[in-house]
């Protein structure tokens, strides 16, 4: 046998005999968790189950000794190789559990493994957690029966109550005849109070310390005292009070005094998890959650619970410690999962979600959450140590750029790496708990979610199909949890948490692993339907809607793409104020804009797939949960809504509306009231992952609604110079910051108007999508008059389709007076999931109103760069005005704030700031602005160099764009322009010699940046044909505006 | 002067240059430079919020000398009433070309559906239709669906419309779904129709169609069918472009030994979009979009937008085209018009070609009114008579006078209006 064979027997041996100790405790926990039950049945069933942890099964016995019983397993025999665990109730010794061997079957060595004597432990402490249950409920029946006596007796209840606690738990005694002497001090019996100065406590029971003696210590009481009053005391108590106040008050207090131990327990920040655990779990099996508990000290348990369990942060418990359901903490211990001694969290993840139910659950709102499992955030520390791989602590202090080299190597690192036997042995638990079912395992960092920094989507969630025999689907498990602990130290939350000055907040990694919400349907599985809903509704499709009327982004199966902004399909957005109100109220919209695409798990091939949604549905002869719901049929022209008899998913064009649904269900507006609650309750702006399927809504996640600094209200200045404004806008504003824009493109809405030919109306349009091809990408904005995209009457806009305008940062809509009326403007709906899906701004101007600035003036007396950049449209002129802002304000660019809570936006002229675009506005600490184009520049300049013109059959290479412009940031492709023969072979040679560079330098980007292109370059072929007939990018040669700059080539040859 | 762009007066220029050229009378002239009747009307509207709104209705009949009115109507936000109008023209002329007894409306209220709930749209429908009942009906004017409305909305005004009458009258509309009184064959009719009168285009020229290979733009609905007649009649599509959503351009589609329409349907979205790599993959070379005029073929057929054979790129046609059929609205510009007129292409206009799905539409009307329903091979056969009948009068006219069969269609269609006028003693 080689080494390595030996160690993987060895290796195998001990995981089984893991797996037997872990059946082996939780046949004991089923037994003892019974309810209702006797201790000697659950004893003589104990002993017969323990010793199936052991080695050797069939050579164990087992006895209990307990009080005065003896229970022995069937096969029993006494024998010098024992294990024995004691039994302590109340701190008291009360039996022990022994585990023999049979003397004659053990030969020469201990029979023992030390790991079974920790076994023999944890089997001790369930039976001590059952024994002490078993006592508190004794005590509580021996109350019911003494109650009940107390009719025949004639004895008031109070005094029969008082007589038992008095004999059985002294101390409690003295705590309710305390307190019975306060509360008639409070209601002013005049004894109370004597009784009070006998104690030589102030008479008027006012005796607390003023701000004035503060600096003197005050009288120390011996409380001993009491004893000798508590009888008066109670005689006070039933000459003042009635038979039946009485029995309430003592009902109470006793009842109160029993949570204290979970008060203790909570209290102390050295209890380790497992004892809150069990503490929990002991108040549960009392069955104290039921009765009542005063709400002072059900709010300081929940206060208690989520700063042990979730979070210390102050604004969080404030919110939620009023609206817990305390029984609800058993179901999370009872799924969490911490190393010994653990003094971990489960995490910012875990707790949104766990509070946003609880809301949900308190104000009646119908919603469920996935079956999860928690993992504490310490096991973190604990596999960071097991593999000795402490270094990683210090990876956040290294530049981006190491981090980034040395993060791949550090995932496999990470998956390769072995995991506490303990934290196997737990996961193993969850696993059988799930079954095959898919789950997902997310991270829920201290950090993620919390309120005040929305920490969002940095760290990994790994969707899992979970197929497979139990040690595949662990395995699987851990691979997954191992990433998404290397993706603490990965790039992108590194650099946030830089920026955000939390670098030295000490992180933890907890995991949440989630059942994924769905059915099967063929191969695959997937919820009917899932979304994100937002409080706040950022994109506006008409103006009846408000911002407060939130947004819901809605997908067939996973939500995965209602998460993300899709680039190649579209969710179907719901206001859910107002459900009725369609972006896409026009069949051809619809279908254009109806989801094309779904996210699935494919349960055969074990993996996270995108598919066809109606390739889905007709591979699967026609099925899909819900199909009548969440599809219309289009059919002679409009949508129907079909039943089951009559709908034909093989045949009919399904699209995915949710229309009858909407009309069907109270599902929308059960999400508004879902986000209206939260919203509320958690007095922050939130938004929710949820997904629907069999029937139930369920929440997946809720944290505070995160936006870019690109969509945050922006702070409009005041005292601003006029001639630096360009325009203000008061109405209909959204929020956001649409930066260094370099050219405008306006149409002059009174010269729009005068056209007189249909030709020239067309022409406008066709004039800006070629302009929006040939401007910088995001760094020019679009004004025109009415209704860009209208599809009636042509003067109304300019007539374009998305594809001429996707290039803009923003789209401007003037609605200038004529005559007496204000036209409409269209709010950018002709193609407003594109402009959504892209982050392109939208804003409409009403330059006719009081108190608004509009220059147009600055616009049309500039120099128009129309004919220099599109000499073939110079007839147009006088309608199409392009600015060069830079050259027309000393470099200045224009600048537009946006804010919402004001209702105000203005543009004006500034220096430009140093990040590249509007779309990711962070800065980067540790490559200048500079060095994104001086090393494109130098990059394209060995390129050029490198190139063998022959060989290649190329003429002449030029460069253009950002890295020309010095503009470029860290997305920029490199565009380069190649005049070429035109001869196939060479151009193919040339194109995979290039190909090769740019792979490179896009891996290069990377690792300079964070940004991940595949490729880098962006390279334009033209030929001598079409620089003669200027075509496509051939304009750029020898352009009067943003000309090519052609570069040396062939350097290197000579 | 007003030099603003208006497309009622467009439209009554080139209809004043008709009239010149066919020196029609005064009376004449200044009857059809203008519609007939036109209805302004206000709707109240409750809206979801318990508020009140008031819009704006039109209805214009331009010329019902041939036969009760048929005209869409449209939902727009900034509707004018000389859109209307031209649009109204239009409409009598496009009737009257394929000889159809129907004559020119237009309707349309000021709304932007994309800012009214559909409770709303329904209610403006229906507030539509009460105000406006008496001047329409199966035997005065017919409306239909357009810019921004549907079926659905068809179907709101014809329950409006039967409540109001107390009868059942689905005549009253049309557009309307298959079993609510619409006709079979409607998907089919306008792709269909344009290969009725390319077939006999290539009689014509004395081509058989085997013998010919063709190049579309588009591989929409309209497109698809004309694709499908096509190939039964013998002839081999080498060429089809379509519009690629995702890259926001279109590619086109070739095989030099032609498509397999079935194949490519089934690579294709709702939106007429072929997957390019599921294409390449069966052997179609995949080019930009521009290619499909540039083919070698005998035909070509621009089935998807307006102003899509230009002065730029008209002189990429091959010297193997002989005709174009226009199954799209306006896809030549006036100059490339003129190119294609020296080149001696011939061409198919657009109000002719097209004109299917209206000849459907009256068809769909006629089994209304008769409340008898046709099998749809009924329906095409008797398009096909409709449509070949309507190529035969334009191009014998056009073969006589030696007019260009745009100028041809035109003058058919208003002479015929005009004969009626005259006949029905109006001028």
């Amino acid at each position: 046998m080689s080494e390595l064979e030996f160690e993987d027997s060895t290796l195998v041996h001990q995981l089984h005999e893991r797996a037997k100790e872990l059946e082996c405790l939780y046949l004991v926990k089923k037994i003892v968790n019974r309810e209702q039950q006797n201790i000697n049945d659950v004893f003589e069933k104990l002993v017969n189950v323990i010793a199936s942890g052991w080695q050797f099964p069939s050579l164990c016995s087992v006895r209990i000794n307990y009080a005065k019983d003896t229970f022995v397993s069937e096969n029993f025999s006494a024998s010098s190789w024992v294990q024995s665990a004691k039994l302590n109730l109340r701190g008291k010794p009360v039996g022990e559990v022994e585990v023999h061997y049979n003397d004659e079957s053990v030969h020469i060595t201990n029979p023992f493994l030390p790991e079974e004597q920790q076994l023999l432990n944890t089997i001790a402490e369930r039976i001590e957690n059952f024994l002490y249950q078993q006592d508190l409920q004794s005590t509580i029946s021996q109350w019911e029966i003494a109650k009940s006596d107390l009719d025949s007796n004639k004895k008031p209840d109070w005094m029969i109550i008082l007589e038992l606690v008095e004999k059985m738990d002294s101390k409690l005694f003295n705590k309710l005849s305390r307190r019975m002497l306060n509360r008639l001090c409070l209601l002013g019996v005049e004894d109370a109070q004597n009784v009070l100065g006998c104690l030589g406590i102030n008479k008027t029971c006012d005796n607390i310390p003023t701000e004035r003696d503060i600096n003197i210590p005050s009288l120390k009481i011996n409380f001993e005292l009491y004893d000798k009053f508590d009888q008066h005391i109670f005689k006070i108590a039933s000459d003042n009070l009635s038979a039946e106040e009485i029995t309430s008050y003592l009902n109470n207090w006793i009842k109160e005094d029993k949570t204290g131990f979970l008060v203790n327990v909570l209290e102390n920040t050295n209890s380790p998890l497992s004892e809150i655990a069990a503490a929990i779990s002991r108040f549960h099996h009392l069955n104290l959650a039921n009765v009542e508990i005063s709400s002072y000290s059900r709010t300081n348990i929940n206060a208690l619970f989520i700063q042990r369990i979730f979070t210390e942060q102050i604004e969080f418990i404030r919110s939620a410690r009023e609206h817990i359901d305390i029984s609800d903490f058993y179901s999370i211990m009872q799924h969490s999962i911490y190393p010994n001694n653990s003094h971990g969290k489960l995490g910012g993840k875990s707790a949104g979600l766990f509070i946003a139910w609880q809301f949900l659950k308190k104000a009646g709102i119908k919603v469920s959450i996935p079956h999860t499992w928690y993992v504490s955030s310490d096991y973190m520390l604990k596999f960071i140590y097991f593999n000795n791989l402490e270094e990683v602590m210090e990876q956040k202090y290294k530049s981006l750029e190491e981090i980034r080299a040395e993060y791949t190597n550090l995932v496999q690192i990470f998956k390769n790496s072995d995991f506490p036997l303990d934290l196997v042995n737990n996961l193993s638990m969850a696993i059988e708990d799930f079954g095959e079912k898919p789950i997902i395992v997310r991270s829920s960092s201290l950090l993620e979610d919390r309120f005040g920094s929305a920490f969002s989507g940095k760290y990994k969630s790994l969707f899992l199909a979970n197929q497979g025999t139990k040690e595949e689907r662990l395995t699987d498990v851990l691979d997954a949890i191992a990433e998404i602990y290397a993706s603490t130290f990965s790039p992108d939350p590194i650099e946030y948490r830089k920026e955000h000055k939390l670098l030295e907040f000490h992180e933890e990694m907890a995991i949440i692993i989630q059942e994924v919400v769905g059915e099967k349907v063929g191969d695959y599985f997937f919820p009917s339907f899932a979304g994100v809903g937002f409080g706040y509704n950022e994109y506006r499709w008409s103006p009846k809607i408000k911002k407060e009327d939130g947004l819901l982004r809605i997908v067939p199966g996973l939500g995965t793409r209602a998460v993300d902004r899709l680039s190649d399909d579209y969710p179907v957005l719901i206001c859910p104020a107002n459900p009725g109100l369609k972006v896409n109220p026009i069949p051809s919209e619809a279908i254009k804009y109806s989801p094309g695409k779904i996210d699935v798990i494919n349960l055969k091939e074990n993996s996270f797939e995108t598919v066809n949604l109606n390739e889905l549905i007709k591979n699967n002869s026609g099925s899909y949960p819900d199909i009548e719901k969440l599809f219309s049929v289009y059919e002679d022209d409009l949508f129907k809504s079909k039943n089951r008899y009559q709908i034909d998913g093989e045949k009919d064009a399904l699209f995915f509306t949710l229309e009858p649904f909407i009309e069907s269900t109270d599902l929308i507006k059960n999400l508004k009231n879902v986000l209206d609650e939260l919203n509320n309750r958690l007095d922050t702006i939130v938004d929710i992952e949820f997904a629907y399927s069999k029937n139930q809504l369920y929440l997946l996640q809720c944290r505070p609604q995160a936006g870019s600094s690109a969509s945050l209200p922006q702070p409009i200045p005041m005292d601003l110079d006029e001639n630096d404004i360009l325009f203000t806008a008061k109405k209909f504003v959204t929020n956001g910051l649409v930066d260094n824009i370099e050219y405008t493109v306006y149409i002059d809405p009174e010269s729009y108007n005068s056209i007189s030919s249909l030709k020239k109306l067309e022409r406008v349009g066709r004039a800006v999508g070629k302009l929006n091809s040939v401007l910088p990408r995001r760094c020019f904005i679009l004004m025109g008059p009415g209704r860009w995209g209208s599809r009636g009457d042509i003067k109304m806009g300019v007539k374009v389709n998305y594809s001429d305008i996707n290039n803009t940062a923003m789209l401007i809509e003037i609605a200038r007076k004529k005559g007496d009326y204000v036209p409409e403007v269209s709010f950018g709906t002709h193609f407003f999931q594109d402009l959504v899906e892209a982050s392109i701004k939208y804003l409409p101007l009403y330059p006719d109103d009081s108190n608004v600035i509009f220059k147009d003036a600055v616009l049309t007396r500039s120099k128009n760069m129309l004919s220099d950049i599109l000499p073939e449209f110079s007839d147009l002129a006088d309608v199409v005005f392009v600015t060069d802002l830079k050259k027309e304000n000393d470099g200045k660019i224009l600048r537009v704030l946006l804010n919402e809570e004001i209702n105000e936006a203005i543009a004006l002229f500034a220096e430009p700031t140093t990040h590249e675009s509007t779309y990711d506005v962070y800065s980067h600490p540790d490559v200048k602005k500079e060095d994104f184009w001086t090393w494109r520049y130098s990059m394209a300049e060995t390129i050029a160099a490198g190139i063998n013109p022959d060989e290649f059959g190329v003429n002449a290479i030029y460069i253009i764009g950002s890295t020309k412009n010095a503009t470029a940031g860290p997305m920029s492709d490199i565009d380069l322009l190649i005049h070429i023969t035109g001869e196939p072979e060479k151009k193919k040679l040339l194109s995979k010699w290039l190909d090769g560079w740019s792979r490179c330098l896009g891996r290069m980007n990377y690792l300079r940046t964070g940004y991940k292109t595949e490729k880098l370059l962006d390279i334009h072929y033209i030929t001598d044909f079409d620089i003669e007939q200027k075509t496509s990018m051939a304009v750029k040669i020898d352009a009067v505006t943003d000309a090519a700059r052609k570069l040396i080539i062939g350097k290197d040859d000579a | 002067m007003n030099k603003s762009y208006n497309a009622f007066k467009m439209a009554q220029q080139q209809f004043d240059s008709i009239a010149e050229h066919l020196s029609l009378d005064q009376g004449t002239r200044s009857l059809l430079r203008v519609p007939m009747r036109e209805y302004h009307v206000n709707i109240p509207v409750k809206m979801d919020d318990g508020t009140v709104e008031v819009f704006n209705g039109f209805r214009c009949q331009h010329n019902d000398a041939l036969g009760p009115g048929k005209g869409g109507i449209r939902f727009h936000p900034l509707e004018t009433i000389d859109t209307v109008r031209a649009l109204s023209m239009w409409m009598t002329w496009k009737c009257s070309v394929v000889d159809i007894p129907l004559g020119g409306s237009k309707g349309g209220v000021v709304c932007d559906p994309h800012h009214l709930s559909t409770g709303e749209q329904e209610r403006i429908c229906r507030g539509y239709m009460r105000q406006i009942a008496g001047a329409l009906g199966p035997v005065r004017d017919v409306p239909a669906p357009d810019v921004m409305t549907s079926a659905q909305h068809m179907l709101w005004m014809m329950d409006e419309y039967e409540t109001i009458t107390g009868g059942k009258y689905p005549g009253v509309i049309t557009g309307k779904p298959v079993g609510l009184g619409g006709s079979l064959g409607r998907t089919e009719a306008t792709g269909f129709g344009v290969v009725f009168t390319l077939r006999e285009a290539l009689k014509e020229l004395n081509i058989s169609p085997s013998e010919t290979t063709a190049s579309i733009q588009g591989f929409g609905n309209v497109a698809q069918y004309a694709i499908q007649l096509f190939i039964q009649l013998g002839g081999t599509v080498t060429c089809v472009s379509c519009w690629d959503q995702n890259e926001a351009k279109s590619f086109a589609f070739s095989k030099k030994d032609g498509i397999n329409l079935d194949e490519l349907r089934s690579i294709t979205d709702h939106f007429g979009g072929i997957d390019k790599e599921k294409a390449q993959d069966l052997g179609y070379e995949v080019l930009p979009g521009e290619a499909w005029i540039e083919q070698s073929v005998d035909i070509l057929i621009p089935a998807a937008l307006e102003n899509q054979i230009t002065a730029e790129n008209v002189s990429k046609i091959s010297r193997s085209v002989k005709i174009i059929a226009e199954a799209a609205n306006g896809p030549t510009t006036p100059e490339a018009d003129q190119v294609l007129k020296e080149r001696g292409i011939f061409v198919i206009p657009d109000f002719l070609a097209n004109a299917g799905g209206v000849t459907c539409s009256y068809f769909e009307q006629v089994q209304n009114n008769m409340n008898y329903y046709w099998e749809k091979d009924e329906v095409i056969s008797k398009l096909d008579i409709k449509m070949t009948s309507a190529f035969m009068a334009v191009s014998g006219l056009a073969r006589k006078n030696n007019l260009f069969m745009r100028d041809a269609a035109y003058i058919i269609s208003v002479n015929r209006v005009a004969e009626a006028c005259k006949l029905r003693g109006w001028t």
